[in-house]
């Protein structure tokens, strides 16, 4: 057993539940149950924790709220959702405004039942959620190693949602370059990047199900216009983002040249679209110190 | 510097680490008996640490990081200076510094936790910088000497010199030991109020940087309480472990405090017990 | 001619020059000319041999010269009479005829018979001051062609008079360098009197109401320490030491039993001093004359004219050590640098909160001169150093971000880091100039320390709570600098080379005497202490290499942004999970977007300005009436 699942830190969040489930949920702290034993502290951080513990059903009012404090935490991770109305909604599931279960936002690995969940049983999902953990972290070793390879594949109108997700995800990086979080990736709503599957081809990464990373491209004239390559934070430095720009240039053979742009600032961008032969075509100034650097390459079809 | 002192040291450098997680792990057993549990295993905080060594790295500002990496270098820089025998006001401004990296570190993290654990942080820094001046101003009154290897082996214990500067110093040790009711800005019990206060945004690597620091940090400030008992060195450690114990005790004792009554009891207190001291002192010593 | 003379009279010329030139062309070329002349003027002074050990000016009649400055000194007193008068300050008014009057008499009665042998000397004390008032004061200069350009395209009710500015900012450059190469006092207070002109119309440049009220306040504190001054002049002419050189009054000084017939009139003086560098009574008129132009604060109010203060006080240090006048004024030093820096605490307006640490750290200064001891004087002139170079860096950072930014308080501040990215690391590397453990000032802060542990140990308690606030307002500072908060806006590329060239010299030098601190004692301070008191100190070769370590780390730092960025991930700051798109937004109640704000701390409560000042005022003018009462006794 690794160090991990000694010190399984935890973040707890009420999603809209009676405080029932809370309740047992703190009771598991005192000295009857003491989880300190099992190096279990309630962090109240997500930055910190290991463990997400969701009570109660989710609401369009909440619904944002995991989504954020689940992206806020740092991998390996993992969701227990403790009593009914976290696994399933429960009793409120009919209810105008409640969408049902924690799984309909964030991957759920443990469900614990009960109304309310007993805190032996409290007790028990966390340890089985150390088990994931343990496995989840075997396999962010094995992708760091590089001994799974993403699949990629062409993405459908469905994986909108997730791939928009990543998007916010990964381009934080970008934003926090530039001191820029009003860029247009960030700010893109669902309808909109729904509305580019209409016109664009998506190509997507998936390793284990998930979606790693992204590509769009499309034909404008004779040329390619590639957009918005981005790999998750822990998927990257394995190819992955090469890999989908070769299937995005594959994908449109008859074209002369394939487009893109970047930021002057984003040197690891454009290092690996200059490893794939692109050459900077011009650069045009957005403000005093950021430029946007337009890259190029030559199809196959080309005179 | 002699050959000695430099090993010593050295294995400060090296010992302290496992020496404060442990003290840290008995630390909270003893918490966790107080209140009627079991608590953990006493080598809990390394494993908390080796976890966060195997965790992904979350910041909000790139550099915020690298603050918290100079942070962790200068408290052992601190503590090897003290171990050595060095200058008391140095090794004071050095752990200054070190706290000022912690410090901006939050600032440069840029989230309002962080931000209001870090004027906490700053406060408490406030609160507690006075006394341990005047410590040292005691006890190079005492022994003319700033020299931590020249106080250590004066032959008197110091604390019958300068009780009051003593008791005052116990009074913000457990600002410095992030107890309660001094834990304002990094409590892991007020995160009603502050989540994790100064170290909110900090996980991962990072955060485990800053776990180490605080073992290395309670090392050298039970040297720095032992250097009042140095006179005798079997009861010196006996007695500074009894304070640490003490503190432990205050710890699960006292409800937290809001900064106002931090700054001003321990200026107050600091001001009319130093004052008193040294004036006793220099009339003692003419 | 001389070289100390060249330095009195080169600012005055080209002053006057730039007074009569035509066009703000060519007065900003002369500008610089100059500053550069002086700059080389100064640093000659370091060359040994380039001046003379001591000067006499027997040789050019000095009694002319003598006339002359008395006619002149009469001048500036109709004029500051006749300001007062139709601006109708009664105090100011007061002060001024008691002050011409008495001086009026005393040259009319007996000035005929003086003899004095030397006017002008020079000695290593001289040299350092005239090293800041030469170089620093010259930088500020140059920056200032920049800023009043700047400064007048912003405030255009302020009516243009460039011309007459730098011409009083040369006449004061001049007048510096007499106060620090006097040897003659009356020479001395011809020059000091001078000095407080300036600072009376450098302040009320703007013109408005709260500037010509608060040049006023700034005069009549000045005038009543001048009237110390005069009259510790007269008395220690017509006592028993029947003198009017300061080598003369040192030496007497010496001396137990002559101690009697000096120690009043070095009090008084001693007093001028302590009006001149703001010292708690008299504070306040340093924080009016905040309302000055930028230049004007960091060349007068910083780094030289409030160093003449603390310059008279440290020359005098050797006279006031061990007495109980000399006692209180480091029990007023001490009380003035932790009072002041408890105020700091409170103050958000950046000019306001360098000025009342300038207070404070002149404070310190003047408690090593009441300390008098080797040790003290050692650490003093130290302070003097580092403080006069870290404190004109951030005047004049802050100078640019006003004007570039529109704010001053230091709440706007945030983002600052990547909106002025070079301006904001200046501000930084001088804070931590200012408070920070390897550089300048903590140094000196520690030299005192142990100076006084050796003297009066009662004071370090003075020290330590000062010192604790000092951390405080310092790293709030620094952190509203590097917090970012808000989008990017460029207002960096603006900023003009005037600006860029001052403010890049000092920063290196900054860093660099703090790194060369050993050096500046070996050759500066040393020289002078053994002169004075036959003994010297220094920091052990271990100290020395150990702060040397830390600077080498510190130094690591910006290094370590090679690694700027590598395996991190970027998130949202933890908003309750209510984050937006936007980093410092999310949804409140009923969702309704919010902005985050982060403002410091700046606990009215215990450290409020009215009650504290009133407080200090009140306990400050206690130890003056003891300190004089101590020196008419001569205890």
């Amino acid at each position: 057993m690794s160090s991990l699942s000694k010190s399984p830190w935890i973040f707890h969040y009420d999603a809209s539940s009676c405080n029932g489930c809370d309740i047992e949920v703190l009771a598991c702290l005192t000295p009857i149950y003491d989880v300190e034993r099992f190096g279990i502290v309630n962090t109240g951080n997500p930055k910190h924790a290991d463990i997400f513990l969701i009570t109660g059903s989710v609401n369009e009012q909440n619904k944002e709220v995991i989504q954020n404090l689940y992206n806020q935490m740092a991998d390996p991770k993992v969701v227990v959702a403790v009593g009914i109305c976290a696994t399933s909604g429960g009793i409120f599931a009919e209810c105008y405004n409640v969408m049902g279960g924690a799984d309909k936002i964030v991957p759920v690995d443990v469900y614990v039942p009960g109304c309310a969940a007993r805190p032996e049983a409290i007790i028990d999902g966390v340890v089985r959620a150390l088990g994931v953990l343990e496995e989840k972290r075997k396999r962010i070793k094995e992708i760091a190693a590089g001994q799974v390879t993403a699949t990629i594949e062409r993405a459908s109108l469905d994986d909108a949602e997730k791939i928009l997700e990543l998007q916010k995800i990964a381009y934080r990086s970008e934003a926090e370059l530039y001191n820029d979080f009003s860029i247009e990736p960030l700010t893109q709503s669902l309808d909109e990047i729904k509305a580019d599957f209409a016109t664009r081809t998506f190509l997507k990464a998936v390793i284990d199900g998930n979606i790693v990373g992204a590509v769009r491209g499309y034909m404008k004239g004779t040329a390619c216009r590639i957009e918005r390559l981005f790999v998750a934070p822990g998927s990257q430095n394995q190819g992955i983002g090469t890999r989908l720009m070769r299937e995005i240039e594959a994908t449109f053979p008859e074209s002369e040249t394939y487009d893109l742009f970047t930021g002057n600032r984003s040197k690891r961008n454009i290092f690996l679209v200059k490893k794939l032969n692109y050459k900077i075509s011009r650069t045009e100034k957005v403000n005093k110190r950021v430029e946007r650097v337009y890259l190029q390459k030559a199809g196959q079809n080309r005179g | 510097m002699s050959m000695n002192l430099v090993l010593i040291s050295a294995l400060y450098v090296i010992l302290a680490p496992f020496l404060g997680g442990i003290l840290a792990g008995v630390d909270r057993i003893i918490t966790a008996r107080m209140q009627g549990r079991v608590g953990p295993p006493v080598l809990q905080p390394f494993y908390d640490v080796l976890k966060l060594m195997q965790k992904e790295t979350l910041v909000v500002r790139k550099s915020q990081n690298l603050y918290i990496l100079f942070f962790l270098i200068f408290i052992i820089f601190t503590g090897a200076l003290f171990f050595a025998g060095g200058d008391l006001l140095l090794f004071i401004f050095a752990l200054t510094l070190a706290g000022i990296f912690f410090v901006l570190a939050a600032y440069k993290a840029s989230s309002p936790y962080s931000f209001i654990g870090a004027e906490r942080e700053l406060i408490q820094m406030m609160s507690y910088e006075p006394i341990v001046l005047l410590s040292a101003v005691g006890m190079y009154m005492v022994t003319k000497s700033f020299y931590v290897c020249d106080i250590v082996s004066f032959h008197t214990s110091l604390i019958s010199y300068m009780p009051g500067i003593f008791l005052a110093f116990l009074y913000v040790l457990t600002i410095k030991f992030r107890k309660s009711p001094f834990d304002l800005s990094m409590s892991h019990h007020a995160h009603q109020e502050l989540v994790k206060g100064i170290t909110t945004e900090f996980s991962g690597r990072a955060l485990a940087m800053i776990e180490i620091a605080h073992w290395y940090e309670n090392i050298f400030l039970l040297g720095f309480v032992y250097l009042f008992f140095a006179g005798n060195p079997v009861l010196g450690v006996v007695l500074t472990l009894c304070i640490y114990f003490f503190e432990i005790l205050i710890d699960n004792t006292f409800a937290r405090a809001k900064w106002q009554l931090t700054l001003n009891s321990s200026w107050a207190i600091s001001g009319v017990l130093g004052l008193v001291n040294i004036i006793a002192l220099s009339y003692v010593l003419k | 001619m001389n070289l100390l003379v060249l330095l009195i009279v080169v600012p005055l010329i080209s002053g006057l020059l730039m007074l009569v030139s035509p066009g703000n062309g060519v007065r900003n070329f002369l500008v610089r000319v100059a500053s550069m002349l002086l700059i080389a003027l100064s640093v000659l002074l370091l060359i040994p041999g380039a001046a003379p050990g001591l000067f006499s000016l027997a040789d050019i009649h000095s009694e002319h010269i003598n006339q002359g400055m008395f006619i002149a000194e009469m001048g500036i007193a109709l004029y500051i009479l006749y300001a007062c008068i139709r601006n109708r300050k009664i105090i100011a008014t007061v002060l001024i005829l008691l002050q011409a009057g008495l001086l009026a008499y005393f040259e009319l009665k007996y000035g005929h018979g003086i003899t004095v042998a030397r006017n002008l000397f020079i000695d290593p004390l001289s040299v350092v001051m005239a090293q800041i008032i030469g170089i620093i004061g010259s930088l500020i200069c140059i920056y200032a062609v920049g800023y009043m350009k700047d400064f007048h395209e912003h405030h255009a009710e302020v009516k243009d008079k460039r011309n007459f500015f730098f011409f009083v900012l040369f006449v004061f450059l001049g007048a510096m360098f007499g106060v620090v190469f006097a040897n003659n006092l009356l020479w001395l207070y011809f020059f000091w009197e001078i000095t407080t002109l300036c600072s009376f119309l450098l302040i009320g440049y703007k013109g408005d109401e709260v500037s010509v009220n608060n040049a006023f306040r700034a005069l009549w504190m000045n005038l009543l320490g001048g009237l110390g001054f005069a009259a510790g002049i007269v008395y220690l002419y017509l006592g028993s030491a029947h003198t009017v050189e300061l080598d003369q009054l040192l030496l007497l000084g010496k001396t137990a039993t002559l101690l009697p017939a000096v120690l009043l009139p070095a009090v008084l003086i001693t007093f001028a001093g302590m009006a001149k560098a703001a010292q708690m009574p008299f504070s306040s008129w340093l924080l009016g004359a905040m309302v000055a132009p930028t230049p004007v604060s960091a060349l007068l109010h910083s780094s030289t004219m409030v160093k003449a203060g603390v310059y008279i006080a440290i020359r005098l240090a050797p006279v006031l050590q061990g007495t109980s006048a000399g006692f209180m004024i480091a029990v007023i030093g001490g009380l003035t640098f932790m009072i002041g820096s408890f105020i700091t605490i409170s103050q958000s307006d950046a000019k306001k909160v360098l000025a009342y640490s300038t207070v404070a750290n002149l404070g310190l200064i003047i408690l090593c001169a009441g300390i008098g001891t080797y040790e003290a004087v050692w650490a003093g002139i130290l302070l003097i150093i580092f403080h006069a170079i870290s404190k004109c860096l951030l005047f004049l950072c802050v100078g640019v971000v006003d004007n570039k930014s529109g704010s001053r308080d230091i709440e706007d501040m945030d983002t600052l880091i990547i909106n002025m990215p070079k301006v904001a690391v200046m501000m930084l590397i001088g804070m931590a100039g200012m408070f920070l453990a390897p550089f300048g000032m903590l140094i000196s802060k520690w030299a005192v320390l142990r100076a006084i542990v050796d003297a009066s140990p009662v004071l370090a308690i003075l020290i330590v709570f000062g010192s604790a606030a000092t951390l405080f307002f310092w790293v709030k500072w620094m952190g509203k600098l590097i917090t970012v908060i808000e989008p990017r806006h460029d207002l960096e590329d603006t900023v003009s080379s005037n600006e860029w060239v001052p403010l890049v010299l000092l920063t290196v030098a900054t860093i660099g005497v703090c790194g060369l601190f050993p050096l500046v004692a070996a050759v500066f301070i040393d020289p002078y202490l053994m002169a004075t008191y036959g003994h010297t100190t220094a920091m052990t070769q271990g100290n020395i290499i150990i702060m040397a370590i830390m600077l080498a780390l510190v130094m690591l730092f910006p290094l370590s942004f090679l690694n700027y960025g590598k395996n991190v991930k970027v998130v949202d700051p933890y908003l309750g999970g209510a984050n937006t798109n936007t980093a410092n937004v999310f949804t409140g109640s009923a969702g309704a977007l919010q902005t985050i704000g982060m403002r410091n701390y700046y606990m009215e409560w215990p450290f409020g300005e009215a009650k504290l000042s009133r407080l200090g005022i009140a306990t400050t003018v206690v130890f003056l009436l003891i300190m004089l009462g101590a020196a008419i006794l001569c205890l």
